[in-house]
């Protein structure tokens, strides 16, 4: 409506520039992607490229079925979903109730935490390697899948309990005031106050959870030893080990195991990533 | 029963009970394991027997090592080359990209596209990006008239395509630089212009200067995520080599611990990276004024 009152100005030479530059940006980080998905429609058994390849001469669908006859791929598959399905809601809980808590927290307290947040933040994952190994042998843990589920029940990752800090920090705090007065209890004010005002902040987390556990490259290489326990990305690592130079086969298997956190990606990422829902995350300041 | 009724019934003991959870968490898979680490470093232990403390014998044997030494220096090699690459390339993407319009959210999240693919697909995809004979990359080049390197097979080459490869997972360092620049009021942008400033004025004066807390965040972060990330590439496309030309560190602690079984040689290499990273961040903080760190916490 107030769109149509305004005059259409000709874009100016600067904003065309900036919008080509843009997009050429746009292209160059969606080309490892591409390149991905085209050499996976490659026939097996066509000898390589010698230029650069846009689109293959007989795109077929050929290497995807073969995926599940060279390793047990459905397995793989299996194993990643029951990751995933445990692993992402009880990251959402856990790390969401704890932004939560900090965020309400009252000072000096609040300030320890938040820091202690942002240093774990800085420990490196391979620093709990040696001993996470040890605990999990000695729960009997190791080569399960709980070995990848585990960090779930803390948060996922210090990242995603800042998240919903910084998100939460912003709501005022009168509201929660009200609702304390009026004897609700934490659990409702978390339920119907924080929680639907914090949309944008849990598809990014849900986002940034799913990625964390179905991309995990290092943790199943670290804890699983039994066949049987293979998530997909290690499983796309035996591909590689059973035939190196295959690359429509070993593209094919990388592209089945990308495809569906991209999905994910991309159909939730308006909400974190357009105009309003960037500006809807400071909106209190 | 009815003295514990206070612990889950007032509104503060149950935020209490909701940060549980995370702490306790935290404390058992993420502090305890890292200290726990500094101890074993003075101990020989293979994980199977108990361990024995032997002083800094572990220190003494990645001395006379000459592939801790190699992976210590490629380590940092690569921290000082890729952490400043990779930020300044977050802060140009959040710079281009920050535009309102219609097609930018779109524009944001292709440039986000290659940190959200599995680390496992990325590395691959680069196998054969790089691929000298018949790889996209070396394609583009050589229709250029540019020489084609061998990439991964020689040792300068393929420590440059890791630091080339990270180049292209700054989506998170991006999302955070678009979120402090919406923090900056626009206001500030509109008095400077009044006032004349051209735009290189402003992004000097006053773009950057209020973007350096989320810039140190990010830095800090950086210098261990980014040689972290180093791990899944090194073991999926070069296995350490050439002549272990890509051991980072991470890599080497794997071999250490996981081949070698010799827990108290990994742990003591992990307290050597611990020290390393520690000084690099004591000095950045001591480079800059930190009394702007109000907007994080």
């Amino acid at each position: 409506m107030t769109k149509s009152l305004k005059p259409r100005r000709a874009p100016s030479a600067g904003r065309v520039t900036r919008w080509l530059l843009a997009l050429a940006v746009a292209v160059l980080f969606a080309l490892p992607l591409y390149w991905m998905i085209i050499v996976s429609l490659r026939p097996l058994g066509l000898p390589p490229p010698r230029s650069v390849e846009w689109w293959p001469d007989q795109a077929s669908w050929q290497n995807y079925r073969e995926l599940f006859s060279m390793v047990p791929m459905g397995r793989y598959l299996r194993n990643s979903l029951l990751v995933v399905a445990v692993s992402v809601p009880m990251t959402l809980l856990t790390a969401s109730l704890a932004g939560f808590g900090l965020a309400q927290l009252r000072n000096p307290w609040r300030k320890r935490l938040v820091m202690l947040t942002v240093f774990l933040l800085m420990v490196p994952p391979s620093a709990v390697w040696l001993f996470r190994y040890q605990m999990l042998s000695w729960t009997g843990l190791l080569t399960t899948l709980w070995s990848l589920i585990l960090p779930a029940f803390a948060g996922g990752a210090p990242l995603l309990v800042l998240l919903f800090y910084w998100t939460f920090r912003r709501t005022p705090p009168e509201m929660y005031e009200a609702a304390k007065l009026e004897g609700a209890s934490a659990w409702t004010a978390y339920r119907h106050l924080a929680m639907p005002m914090a949309r944008p902040t849990v598809a990014a987390v849900l986002v940034l959870a799913f990625g964390l556990f179905w991309n995990d490259f290092t943790n199943p290489v670290l804890y699983l030893y039994r066949p049987q326990t293979y998530t997909l990305p290690v499983g796309v690592q035996i591909l590689k080990q059973l035939d190196a130079t295959n690359w429509p086969l070993l593209m094919a298997g990388a592209v089945f195991m990308t495809l569906p956190v991209v999905l994910l990606f991309l159909g939730l990422q308006p909400l974190f990533l357009s105009d309003k829902s960037i500006q809807s995350l400071l909106e209190k300041d | 029963m009815n003295r514990f009724r206070h612990l889950f019934y007032t509104y503060d003991s149950q935020l209490r009970l909701f940060l549980l959870p995370f702490l306790l968490g935290s404390i058992i898979l993420i502090v305890l394991p890292a200290l726990i680490t500094v101890g074993v470093a003075f101990t020989r232990y293979n994980a199977i027997q108990p361990p024995v403390w032997n002083g800094l014998e572990n220190f003494r044997t990645l001395l006379e090592s000459p592939l801790a030494w190699l992976s210590l220096r490629i380590s940092l090699q690569f921290i000082f080359l890729a952490v400043p690459l990779r930020l300044l390339g977050a802060l140009l993407l959040a710079l281009l990209l920050q535009a309102r319009g219609r097609w930018f959210g779109s524009l944001r999240a292709a440039a986000y596209l290659p940190t959200i693919i599995p680390e496992g697909s990325f590395a691959l995809i680069w196998l054969w990006i790089l691929n000298p004979l018949y790889g996209p990359l070396n394609a583009v080049l050589g229709a250029l008239g540019l020489p084609t390197p061998d990439w991964l097979l020689d040792p300068v080459t393929a420590r440059l395509s890791f630091v080339l490869m990270t180049l292209f997972t700054i989506g998170e360092g991006m999302v955070v630089l678009l979120i402090g620049l919406k923090t900056i009021p626009r206001i500030y942008h509109e008095v400077a212009r009044v006032d004349g400033a051209t735009a290189w004025q402003i992004f000097w004066r006053i773009t950057l200067p209020l973007l350096t807390p989320w810039l140190l965040v990010l830095t800090f972060r950086d210098i261990v995520v980014s040689l972290q990330n180093t791990f899944t590439p090194s073991f999926v496309m070069t296995y350490g080599g050439p002549y272990y030309a890509t051991t980072y560190v991470p890599l080497l602690l794997y071999e250490l611990a996981f081949d070698l079984f010799d827990f108290g040689a990994a742990a003591a290499m992990m307290v050597v990276l611990y020290v390393l990273t520690a000084a690099l961040v004591i000095g950045i903080i001591n480079l800059v004024d930190l009394n702007r760190y109000d907007e994080i916490a």
